[in-house]
């Protein structure tokens, strides 16, 4: 990597959504739960509900784990705190195929890190998500908002597609769950060992993921 | 580029406008190779697996090598702009069932401009069909122009709808610079013969280290100040040299 290069950049590089890393293929839960009556006037509540919860322990391991990485330490143990902290079968197998997609990414883009040998099969996505973190010489403050942005931009774009919005209003939302996601970020930007990750389940977000991981017309993997 | 290795399949894309019968080629392939060759499918549906599905139950196929990507409604993307979704789902094929020796990804949803990334597929054909209008092959795009096979579907039909079949074949051929065209009919064994016979060279090509991917487009064919002329991704048109300038091209 560029050590010149800007933090800011390299924050933007990760955080957009055209970055060939699958991301098209997620609703963050929003597709069954559309399927289960939840309206467009109910989707702010879903991203802010997400940010307390699913996405904030998703921080949080990627943070937890780039301290790990940083530090010399195994990120196995981060692993199993993440996994203990994501009830749901259908979740865990989502984050361990996202971190598939984004592995085969960082791999292209920093061939040389080395900690590429934790992004193997297995992998959740908060652990490569802190190797790519570390590969763009990122704070855990930044991973942390790269976290909670990407996830309420993944819920938002996926609204677009399932719930009859104006776009402009969906960007509003983003805009308005931003201080949401500086919150969350703050909150979880000195973790550095896993029993602090916080254990924020949503059991109706859960519930939606797998009864999403067992129908047939899908328009999101998740 | 997908990495070249002796043992990873031949990767062939079927793509063109929705309704061509995409699904009906594939099961027509698998009907006619699956007791040849090793056969895996992918899919990529607007809801997800209604492709899946109709092959599953075409029974031309062990349902399990029969996949599906959710696109998020971006089939386009998933083909061409961010193909991760599909390669993982492609080597998640090529690992179940090692080994493999062609896997077919369908695209879905597709419009005249939705060609495959050559970083995807090996080879691509494109569908049309003489029941979308005999003046389709006449207005061009990259998978008519430029695809490795184009495929004028469905000529059976040609009476019906009052199109020519050999009217818009030689209409593609036209454009496509010597480049294969099947008229098929799955009436039609000599037609369904020259599909089949196209894959095992593509086949033979790819174990011999001589199928280099091209990419159809969609960007047009330019011009260069110094009065050159060439179309990205063709594969053999890139002969020439820039001395004057240094371009870098994401070449197939």
């Amino acid at each position: 990597m560029d050590r010149l290069t800007p933090s800011p950049l390299l924050l933007m590089l990760l955080a957009d959504a055209r970055l060939p890393t699958a991301g098209h293929t997620q609703s963050g839960q929003l597709e069954p739960a559309t399927l289960d009556g939840l309206g467009a006037p109910d989707v702010p509540d879903l991203v802010r509900l997400r940010l307390r919860t699913v996405t904030r322990v998703e921080a949080a391991s990627a943070v937890v784990a780039l301290h790990h990485l940083r530090a010399g330490l195994d990120v196995a143990e981060v692993e199993a705190a993440w996994a203990a902290r994501t009830p749901s079968a259908a979740m865990r197998a989502t984050s361990r195929q996202m971190a598939r997609a984004l592995s085969r990414l960082v791999g292209r883009l920093w061939p040389t890190s080395p900690h590429l040998g934790v992004t193997g099969p297995g992998a959740s996505r908060a652990v490569v998500l802190a190797v790519a973190a570390d590969a763009a010489a990122l704070a855990p403050h930044e991973l942390a908002l790269l976290v909670g942005y990407d996830d309420v931009q993944t819920v938002a774009s996926a609204a677009l597609k399932l719930l009859p919005l104006d776009p402009a209003d969906v960007a509003r939302w983003v805009l308005d769950a931003l201080d949401d996601v500086a919150h969350l970020a703050t909150q979880v930007a000195d973790l550095t060992v896993p029993a602090a990750i916080p254990a924020a389940g949503a059991p109706q977000i859960e519930a939606w993921a797998e009864a999403h991981a067992v129908t047939t017309r899908r328009l999101f993997s998740a | 580029m997908p990495e070249k290795t002796s043992t990873r399949s031949l990767r062939v894309g079927v793509c063109g406008p929705v309704g061509t019968g995409k699904s009906s080629l594939i099961a027509l392939v698998c009907r006619e190779l699956a007791a040849e060759l090793r056969l895996g499918v992918v899919t990529n549906d607007i809801y997800t697996d209604e492709d899946a599905r109709f092959l599953r139950s075409a029974g031309v196929l062990d349902p399990d090598r029969i996949r599906s990507v959710e696109t998020g409604a971006c089939p386009h993307t998933a083909i061409r702009d961010d193909i991760t979704a599909n390669l993982l789902m492609v080597e998640d094929l090529e690992a179940d069932f090692d080994p493999l020796d062609v896997v077919l990804v369908e695209s879905g949803g597709d419009n005249l401009t939705a060609t495959f990334s050559p970083a995807l597929v090996d080879t691509q054909i494109f569908l049309i069909d003489v029941a979308g209008g005999g003046d389709v092959a006449r207005k061009g795009g990259p998978g008519i122009t430029r695809a490795d096979l184009l495929v004028v579907n469905k000529t059976d039909l040609g009476p019906h709808v009052g199109v020519d079949p050999q009217a818009m074949v030689t209409d593609a051929s036209a454009v496509r610079d010597g480049r294969p065209v099947v008229a098929l009919s799955r009436t039609d064994p000599a037609s369904v013969a020259q599909l089949t016979a196209w894959i095992r060279e593509q086949l033979a090509a790819h174990r011999g280290g001589e199928l280099t991917p091209a990419d159809p487009g969609p960007m047009a064919p330019h011009s260069h100040a110094d009065g050159t002329e060439h179309v990205h991704g063709t594969g053999h048109a890139h002969e020439h040299t820039h001395d004057a300038h240094d371009h870098d091209h994401a070449h197939a």
